[in-house]
């Protein structure tokens, strides 16, 4: 594949990411924001995939199929699990409406893209708009976290958020040495059990959301 | 392989190797004996590898590396770990007794800690960029589950919200992270497809574009920013110090949040070499001043001890950060001063805490009133300890808070020192007016008159007497250890 080609591939992967994005933020459901965050991360890992044709890189590869593995199809596959052992009545609970969170991350993209473009020469060696879609999606999955009080949905932001700085490593340098991504991959794990496991600890104990107890003040 | 680089690789395993043994016991007894055994290893192999530093510089060995500067934070991190060992023994009992800790699940809190001090032990050596990441993720992992270790849903709330917070915060950190890596790899200077150590890239650091590095720095400074409880992303912290068991909040507050101080350190010097030192220094008087300003009322009409103690904490941060950010030898070395000052002093704090909220049954200061009464020596150290904290002389924060002051007067800050100072006088009155309540005056009918135990009393008392020390002349191997690091920063 030519550079050209390769460029063109990973712009409009980013501009796909980015819809991603958007439905995640104007999910009203719980399942429609996983579905989401799933497509995301088969998005990513086919960038990575892309990546890997084009450079020869074999880590890339590795990469690409963990995120197929993990991102796109194991933590997406716990989520629903949660949400269906939970029976959760209440879905999204955004706390501003969703329409006002919409227009909050048409302004963080449209940050990102300035951000990015004051940087002139760097950008060079960043593959096509890879490093505004990247800043743009991880501040958008911090959005999702920050404005919605379900404990759920505030981890598909998490997940959406670590999927931007993955894209953003992959394009900007090839991806992080293999053994980092791999560690990075290991904590997002991690995390994501432990939060499950509290989510599911506090259901049982007071019936309610663990991201919305509210008793610690001041 | 030398010694120093065998203990490298041996310093991270032996909190690990203690913690799977751990596993395998239910015997409160031969817990605590491993808890203090391994602490005092950790110890004792630290001043070993200190004492191979001093020698012949630094170590390295594949992604882990040790120079003075990681030394003054290990230092701390395995005293404090093996003071509250000690702690703990005696703590233990009587949390057990009280039912705030089950005994069939001591044996995960034990691993859970050790594990939790292992992550540390790799924050603090990590040469790797990345690899400094993954450890305080690491970090952020284990401490959660020991923050709602007790169960009720003030734990639990507490542990999302540090979760939560810490992750997203420490997500900006890989970020910027990304973005400082993409920088040392455009540059082709470092071999190897650019690599994320930290050594490798100081020597062309001055090389790297200074548009892309600070935009990663501001990403950095907010990751572990958040993590090092800098205002105005502190807000995970005073819950998560107030509902963690009190050994677990000695730690937090005492190590972990001075780990994440270290991997400010370290973007900072990329950051000052790359873009010029104002660049940084801006960035990090910022954070310090919102930090002080922010803490300050929230002690003033804090009721609960721990909470308070935690707001505290964000203000002392603020402080470093003050230090580093007027830079210079003076207010470097006065900021890792500081740094091993308030970690001492902190965790004795909130030892003293721990057991006069044991005996009253309460965290709130107005039901804990006379605690010199009931228990003279317990009592006495929460005074010293409280002393100490408001900066009164001859305790050693004093020392350091005056070094970040004299720094910034003399290169000039004035606006900051003014506030600074106006805070600290503030600061210094709110909280000798709650220790003063809390030490004195009639002891309430709640408060219990058993006979204070051995152990707690030996891990506050270790604490109390490095604090005087320190107070009082700082000995010629720790100043070395300071000045050999502040020159790795200041250069």
């Amino acid at each position: 594949m030519s550079a050209d080609t390769v460029q063109s591939i990973i712009d409009d992967l980013g501009a796909l990411l980015l819809f991603t994005m958007i439905l995640i933020v104007a999910a009203g459901q719980i399942y429609r924001a996983i579905y989401a965050v799933a497509a995301q991360s088969l998005l990513i890992a086919i960038a990575g995939g892309v990546l890997a044709a084009a450079t020869g890189n074999v880590d890339l590869w590795v990469i690409a199929a963990i995120t197929l593995v993990v991102k796109a199809t194991l933590l997406p596959w716990v989520l629903h699990w949660v949400v269906q052992r939970m029976n959760v009545r209440r879905e999204i609970e955004p706390v501003i409406p969703i329409a006002g969170t919409l227009a909050l991350s048409v302004l963080i993209v449209v940050v990102s893209f300035q951000v990015s473009a004051s940087l002139g020469p760097v950008r060079q060696a960043i593959t096509g708009n890879a490093l505004p879609v990247g800043i743009a999606l991880t501040l958008t999955g911090v959005l999702v976290m920050a404005t919605r009080k379900t404990a759920l949905t505030q981890m598909v932001g998490l997940f959406a958020s670590e999927n931007g700085i993955f894209f953003t490593a992959m394009a900007v340098s090839q991806g992080m040495p293999l053994i980092i991504e791999i560690g990075v991959i290991l904590d997002v794990i991690l995390a994501a059990l432990v939060m499950t496991i509290m989510v599911l600890r506090v259901r049982s104990t007071v019936d309610a959301d663990i991201a919305d107890l509210d008793r610690l003040r001041g | 392989m030398t010694v120093g680089e065998t203990l490298l690789w041996v310093l991270p395993l032996v909190p690990t190797v203690t913690a799977f043994a751990m596993l395998t016991t239910r015997d409160r007894r031969i817990l605590s004996a491993l808890d203090v055994g391994s602490s005092a290893l950790l110890l004792a192999l630290t001043l070993i590898l200190a004492r191979e530093v001093a020698a012949s510089g630094p170590h390295a060995l594949g992604v882990l590396r040790v120079d003075d500067l990681g030394l003054v934070f290990l230092v701390l991190l395995v005293i404090l770990t093996f003071a509250v060992a000690i702690y703990t023994v005696g703590w233990l009992t009587q949390a057990v007794a009280v039912g705030n800790m089950q005994a069939k699940y001591l044996r995960s809190y034990f691993a859970l800690v050790h594990l939790f001090v292992a992550t540390m032990v790799v924050t603090i050596l990590a040469d790797n960029l990345g690899v400094l990441w993954i450890a305080m993720e690491g970090t952020t992992i284990t401490s959660a589950v020991l923050i709602g270790y007790h169960g009720h849903h003030h734990g639990l709330e507490a542990a999302w919200k540090y979760i939560i917070v810490t992750t997203i915060g420490i997500s900006f950190g890989l970020f910027g992270t990304v973005l400082i890596y993409a920088a040392a790899a455009a540059t082709g200077v470092q071999g190897s497809a650019g690599t994320l150590s930290w050594s490798a890239m100081m020597p062309v650091a001055s090389t790297l574009d200074p548009g892309i590095v600070r935009i990663g720095f501001i990403f950095v400074m907010i990751g572990y920013g958040t993590k090092a409880g800098l205002a105005p992303m502190h807000l995970w912290l005073p819950d998560a110090h107030s509902q963690a068991p009190t050994p677990v909040s000695a730690l937090l507050s005492g190590v972990l949040i001075k780990c994440a101080l270290l991997g400010i350190i370290r973007f900072q010097t990329i950051a000052a070499a790359a873009c010029g030192a104002a660049f940084p220094t801006y960035v990090l008087l910022v954070f310090g001043l919102i930090s002080v300003v922010v803490a300050t009322p929230f002690i003033l009409a804090q009721h609960d001890v721990k909470r308070l103690l935690g707001y505290h904490s964000v203000e002392h941060v603020g402080i470093v950060a003050l230090g580093l950010g007027f830079g210079g030898p003076i207010g470097t070395y006065g900021a890792l001063l500081h740094v091993v000052n308030h970690g001492v002093t902190k965790a004795l704090a909130f030892f003293a805490a721990g057991k006069a909220i044991a005996r009253y049954g309460s965290r709130d200061m107005r039901v804990i009133r006379g605690v010199l009464r009931v228990a003279p020596i317990g009592g006495t150290l929460l005074v010293l300890g409280a002393l100490s904290l408001a900066g009164v002389p001859p305790f050693s924060i004093f020392i350091s808070e005056l070094m970040v002051l004299r720094a910034g007067i003399g290169l000039g800050h004035s606006v900051a020192i003014a506030i600074f100072l106006a805070m600290i006088v503030v600061i210094f009155a709110g909280l000798l007016h709650h220790a003063g309540g809390m030490a004195f005056g009639q002891p309430t009918a709640a408060a219990s008159r058993e006979p204070e135990s051995w152990s707690p009393l030996v891990g506050m008392l270790l604490l109390a007497a490095i604090m005087v020390v320190l107070g009082l002349g700082i000995p010629a191997s720790v100043d070395g250890l300071l000045r050999r690091a502040t020159e790795i920063i200041v250069d």
